[in-house]
């Protein structure tokens, strides 16, 4: 699929742009690619594999309304700082780009979202205005944290395939959900390494803060697969 | 459930009108199958196949409700809405109506629950609203999105049991009064809504009050 949407953009009108990729939730986000049938139908499952790909969804949705809240609550406290309020604005965007899809996502394969993403929401911004609070470098620990157990979490979907292995790759709409998950794959993962880069290692108490956030996400996960 | 009773109970759905939900339905759909049987199932196959006693009618029951569940869904057209879908759903009620209360009853009557601690057991009711409801939901697209997916759900649920409820006594006024519920819920919806606005107007007043008072700085 990919490969089909750089072949069809690079014999686009305009001969100066050498290559263009295609984002897999390009598909989501842009509004000519609605009526594909990757995008607006969901496969034909058994009741197991559906409860699979429910999960999935609930709690991908749920992890990305609370990264969007941590990433509100910390720019409430640090969004005025000329080095880390851009910053905090950028990662903030993108994840508010990976809610839509999510939504999106939740809209086509007809998913229960989360009964807690009200918690989600009260609980990451209390989460990223207290580690804001607390300083710049605890912010960006908070944020590493955060983004390792999501990166792993969405890694562990994507390269053990425990569960996707049972999901047939027949309807489009597979193969373009793990093309979607790889990418947001990557999207925490680069999130990771600004953190770091921004000297989250030099924040107080560290090992303990980071613990502690990493702790509180796989609760989260496992509620959210339920709940 | 094998593939057998699944099928003799797809075939059993048409005689629902005719003989109510009861094993004599179950035992008469061998008579429709592609190469028929001579006689009707004797009563010992219906228990093999479906259940002693009650539970034979409440699996007919559960049946005929998934079944119009489906209906629901594949006779759905890109306009309808939410009071549309609903009313089709009752619509679908109208050949059995005489054997619903009937049907109800062997539903609230499930033998799982202890008699001393409530003699009905209102769980299957209400689960069937809430899959009517749920089903009606994801028809008419109604874009409600997180906390109020769910708040949405249990509204449309409420207004369609009291509809069907209503329908068992009177069906003839039946869709009035469910377009008379929807009326309703929507106009208490708006009410919320203006409330939260107004609340919000006043929050956002006090704080600006706050703010400029110095009082943070």
């Amino acid at each position: 699929m990919l490969a089909r949407c750089r072949f069809l953009a690079a014999n686009a009108l305009r001969p100066s742009i050498r290559t263009i990729t295609c984002r897999a939730s390009d598909f989501y986000t842009d509004p000519s690619k609605n009526q594909e049938l990757g995008v607006s139908t969901s496969p034909d499952i058994s009741p197991k594999q559906r409860e699979i790909l429910d999960r999935a969804l609930r709690v991908d949705q749920a992890g990305e309304i609370a990264a969007n809240w941590i990433y509100r609550g910390q720019f409430a406290v640090l969004g005025r700082d000329p080095r880390v309020g851009p910053l905090i604005q950028e990662m903030w965007d993108q994840e508010k780009l990976h809610l839509e899809v999510m939504d999106k996502l939740q809209l086509q394969h007809e998913v229960r979202p989360t009964l807690l993403s009200d918690v989600a929401k009260v609980t990451g911004y209390a989460l990223g205005a207290a580690t804001a609070l607390m300083g710049k470098e605890a912010a960006m620990a908070c944020t590493e944290a955060v983004e390792t157990v999501i990166g792993e979490h969405y890694d562990d979907k994507f390269s053990q395939l425990k569960d996707f292995e049972l999901l047939p790759s027949s309807h489009p709409s597979i193969p373009l959900l793990r093309d979607v998950i790889k990418e947001f794959r990557d999207d925490e993962l680069e999130h990771l390494d600004i953190a770091v880069e921004h000297h989250s290692q030099r924040a107080p108490a560290h090992a303990l803060l980071s613990a502690v956030v990493a702790g509180g996400c796989k609760v989260a996960i496992e509620l959210c697969k339920r709940f | 459930m094998t593939a057998t009773s699944a099928k003799l109970l797809k075939l059993a759905l048409p005689l629902v009108k005719a003989h109510g939900f009861t094993r004599e339905a179950l035992s008469l759909s061998a008579l429709s199958l592609p190469t028929p049987l001579a006689n009707p199932l004797p009563d010992a196959s219906v228990t093999a196949l479906f259940g002693p006693g009650n539970d034979a009618c409440r699996t007919l029951v559960h049946a005929w409700l998934d079944d119009s569940r489906r209906r629901m869904k594949e006779e759905a057209t890109e306009k309808m809405g939410m009071g549309d879908v609903l009313k089709a759903r009752l619509k679908s009620n109208e050949p059995v109506l005489e054997h619903l209360p009937e049907a109800f009853a062997l539903l609230a009557s499930s033998p799982l629950l202890p008699l001393p601690l409530l003699p009905v057991d209102p769980a299957p009711i209400i689960k069937h609203a809430a899959q009517v409801s749920n089903q009606a939901c994801w028809i008419a697209r109604s874009d409600a999105q997180e906390s109020s997916w769910y708040t949405r759900r249990a509204t449309i649920s409420a207004i369609y049991l009291a509809a069907e409820l209503h329908q068992l006594t009177s069906p003839k006024t039946a869709p009035a009064f469910l377009d008379s519920l929807l009326e309703n819920a929507e106009h208490a919806g708006k009410a919320l809504d203006e409330t939260a606005l107004f609340a919000s107007y006043v929050w956002k007043s006090w704080r600006g009050i706050v703010r400029s008072s110095g009082v943070l700085v």
